[in-house]
């Protein structure tokens, strides 16, 4: 299941009881690398919220919990969840990555196009590209001192530029090969194709490195607070060609699940469409967009969320033309249910 | 007029809880018209709540707030100003975007305009009364980001200072702690200007400079946990007393230590020649293992940024240093630090620390190798580094996993200073202002660790908030004045200094 990374659930909603409470303190005090106090909702919240709509969804169609469910909402989720927790690592440092959903598309193509040709290796190649790609970011970012927000504009269009010219405006389908890519989509362990297991496990591993590590408390620190971090000898400028280079390394891997799912790539087909529900996904996991506060585990279940809003309406039966409407609403209530506040914390 | 004028401002019985913890435990104060009254205590004894309370920020938990005899029942701190209280923060709170004009206009006109709309001639005519009511010259269009500190302190005043209250009655003006980010000459000016608010207001005059407030003030009223526990005429009361009333104990008389020799030692950090561009210019000194050297100076002297270019914060144009007798080529923050540099920032909150982080996440920040195994972090190892630094410093609240931006300023200072003292390969203290906006306690607690410091081998370099502290401490003294060096006393061979001896070479 998707929740082997988290503790039980310590209650079905409700706040916890004061005999629990200690427990849950624990597992938030392990979950957050003991960063402090942070509310229930923001630490349960995403993981509570998408099994409150899965339970909703199953009472009007009980296929859902019978696994069928979970495996069409892990299968939409992948992408999501790559490109999420790549912009997620960014708006930690208080930047953010415009265009890593180009830099997944970019990544598909290429790997639909050296697949067949090389094999295995074009993966790699087109992960180390795509990493680069963001490191540039990074890097323009960081010494040249550009805004994030107007860099990553630039860049995504000209990846989408680039993308378009590399493919030909076609879809190009993985002639030769194919079995390599699309055995990491179609491999199901407990019904959830590969892929979405890859994003649990960098997601655990981004959760790791920001609780963790002297690098992802460096992030985090200079997402709070920029001088005061730069004054502590954090390595500010490293660290944000760092952040970025994930966010292009994560895309990259978005790329490589649209081709596993697809069997192809195309820059209008499956994935040209992914920078908003990543970063709406970032936000439903908690992630602060002014820096300083993401928990990637709960990115997971963000991604979740957001693939599965589209489904769940569709099958509780409201209209297509409602869609976007209870998307917008439901996206906008739950980020009020999780965002985390504090009496000094301004939220942008 | 009748003699039985109502005072500007009467509590009675104001009470503030939080939760569990009260923070002002009913406490009553009369203020008449014509009178400066000195309010101190520690950090954490009740006072900003008490501020917040009187400005309409917080609302007090039971009691009456009376202004010119009225009852109030603040909403906002729009309400608090109609009535006709003004107060200048001790954080700084313009808006740096715009203009002098502007910002007190804003202030003022918090009722709103008509339709909301501004008309310019009439608000730079105003506030150029304000300003020259505080004796300061600025054009009202000077744009608050371009001022010095010093100047954005006078507007701040100037802004208070120019309420109507809609009463009528007199205003009352709290000033919290305005000379804390002043310079000397500057806060002879403010103390002038303080005496002459009598004129038509009541004053609430809060400050940690307690001969200060013996010279500023009639009355002194000094708060500890949450009440009044001493309210005297300024002229019956001595510096020692308030002090003792403060902190509940008595002052501690430091002894000098004799200066030790310097003499065949390599200097810690030896600079020669440094220039920086239209900062500073020739400087040469050396700071040795053990000593602590002042740099005294009036705001843009050049001391804080020779001591920022040090800690390779900023850059300098041309001159070398050297660290441990070795030259100091592409320095920054990064190789300072590695070196063994310690900075302590005057803009603490800004600058000092990382304020959504908890305590044990900053006292880990500069130096993570004591909470990390290899390139991993433990939170257990970081937490029993913070908890030993708590203990030893003694934090309030002792809560390490506290958000850092939740502890008072005192305590604030205490972690930051902490954050540097977990390396056990000090070599240079760089310290900007250490006391400001810290209470006598804090400010002792401060000083002993420099000492500390420098008796396990640092070099301390130290930029005193007063001329008094320089005497008391350093064994040179570096006198500043538009970037160059105006004077030095070596303090093992100098003749008895007296303050004005040093003012002299500062102006």
């Amino acid at each position: 299941m998707t929740n082997t990374s988290r503790p039980a659930n310590p209650g079905s909603g409700s706040a916890p009881s004061a005999v629990d409470a200690t427990v849950v303190d624990k597992i938030r005090h392990l979950l957050t690398g003991g960063a402090g106090r942070s509310g229930f909702w923001q630490t349960f919240g995403p993981f509570l919220v998408f099994v409150a709509m899965l339970v909703i969804v199953s009472l009007r169609n009980s296929a859902y919990l019978r696994g069928t469910g979970i495996s069409i909402v892990t299968e939409a989720a992948a992408p999501i969840l790559f490109v999420a927790l790549g912009q997620a690592m960014v708006l930690n440092i208080g930047s953010i990555d415009l265009s890593n959903a180009a830099i997944s598309l970019m990544g598909a193509v290429l790997v639909a196009l050296m697949l067949p040709p090389l094999g295995v290796p074009a993966m790699i190649a087109v992960l180390v590209a795509v990493t680069l790609i963001g490191a540039v970011n990074g890097a323009i970012v960081a010494f040249a001192q550009v805004p994030s927000f107007a860099l990553t504009l630039g860049t995504l269009g000209i990846l989408e530029a680039a993308a378009l010219v590399t493919s030909g405006s076609e879809t190009i389908y993985v002639s030769h090969n194919r079995e390599l890519i699309t055995a990491l989509y179609q491999s199901r362990p407990i019904g959830i194709p590969f892929t979405f297991w890859i994003g649990v496990l960098v997601a655990i591993l981004y959760w790791g490195l920001l609780g963790y590590t002297r690098i992802g408390q460096g992030m985090t620190a200079m997402g709070k607070n920029e001088s005061g971090a730069i004054f502590s000898a954090v390595r500010t400028r490293w660290l944000k060609v760092l952040a970025f280079a994930i966010s292009g390394f994560t895309g990259g891997l978005a790329g490589i699940s649209i081709v596993a799912q697809a069997g192809s790539a195309s820059v209008s087909g499956l994935g040209s469409d992914l920078l908003l529900p990543g970063i709406a996904a970032a936000l439903l996991g908690g992630t602060a967009i002014s820096g300083g506060l993401t928990n990637p585990i709960n990115v997971i279940f963000g991604a979740l969320t957001v693939a599965f809003v589209p489904i769940a309406v569709q099958a509780i039966g409201i209209s297509a033309q409602a869609q976007s409407l209870v998307y917008g609403i439901f996206i906008i209530g739950v980020v009020v249910l999780t965002t985390h506040r504090s009496v000094d914390a301004i939220i942008k | 007029m009748t003699t039985t004028l109502p005072p500007v401002l009467r509590l009675t019985d104001v009470v503030c809880t939080f939760g569990a913890v009260s923070a002002v435990k009913g406490v009553s104060l009369e203020i008449q018209r014509g009178e400066v009254v000195g309010l101190v205590g520690e950090n954490g004894a009740g006072k900003s709540t008490l501020l917040k309370i009187l400005s309409g920020i917080l609302k007090p938990s039971s009691g009456r707030i009376e202004i010119n005899g009225a009852v109030c029942n603040f909403r906002g701190p729009k309400d608090a100003f109609k009535a006709g209280v003004g107060v200048v923060h001790q954080e700084q709170s313009l808006f740096t975007n715009l203009t002098v004009g502007e910002n007190i206009e804003q202030h003022r006109s918090a009722g709103g305009g008509v339709f909301g709309l501004q008309r310019w001639s009439p608000i730079n005519r105003d506030a150029a009364v304000a300003l020259e009511r505080v004796g300061v010259k600025l054009s009202p269009k000077t744009r608050v980001s371009d001022l010095s500190f010093v100047d954005r302190q006078m507007v701040e005043i100037a802004r208070a200072v120019c309420i109507d209250p809609s009463s009528g009655g007199a205003p009352l003006i709290v000033l919290d702690e305005p000379t804390a980010v002043l310079e000397h000459e500057e806060t002879a000016v403010l103390e002038r200007e303080i005496r002459n608010l009598r004129k038509f207001a009541g004053v609430i005059f809060v400050t940690h400079r307690l001969d200060e407030v013996l010279r500023v003030c009639d009355r002194v009223v000094v708060m500890r946990s949450g009440k009044f526990i001493l309210d005297k005429s300024a002229k019956d009361v001595t510096r020692d007393e308030l002090f003792q009333a403060m902190a509940g104990r008595a002052s501690q008389v430091v002894q000098r230590r004799p200066a030790r020799s310097s003499e065949g030692v390599t200097p810690a950090l030896e600079v020669h020649a440094l220039r920086g561009a239209g900062r500073y210019r020739d400087i040469s000194f050396a700071a040795y293992p053990g000593h602590i050297v002042a740099l005294l100076g009036s705001h843009g002297s050049g001391c804080e940024s020779l001591m920022r270019t040090l800690f390779g914060a900023e850059t300098y144009d041309s001159g070398t240093f050297e660290v441990l007798g070795r030259r100091a080529t592409n320095w920054s923050i990064a190789r300072a630090v590695k070196a063994g540099f310690a900075y302590v920032p005057a803009e603490r909150k800004v600058e000092g620390m990382v304020g959504g982080f908890t305590a044990a996440q900053n006292i880990a920040l500069a130096h993570p190798d004591k909470a990390t195994i290899g390139p991993f972090l433990s939170p257990w190892r970081r937490d029993g580094v913070a908890q030993a630094w708590f203990d030893s410093l003694d934090v309030h609240p002792n809560e390490i996993v506290r958000g850092m931006s939740r502890f008072s300023g005192g305590n604030q200072q205490k972690i930051v200073l902490a954050k540097w003292l977990v390396s056990d390969d000090m070599k240079v203290f760089l310290l900007d202002h250490p006391h400001r906006g810290l209470d006598a306690g804090a400010a002792e607690t401060v000083n002993a660790q420099i000492r500390s410091a420098c008796d396990r081998g640092a070099a301390v370099v130290l930029i005193p908030d007063t001329i008094e502290e320089a005497l008391a401490m350093a064994d040179e003294l570096i006198v500043m004045r538009d970037g160059n060096i105006s004077a030095r006393y070596d303090m093992s061979t100098a003749g008895p200094l007296s303050v004005e001896n040093i003012l002299e070479k500062m102006v």
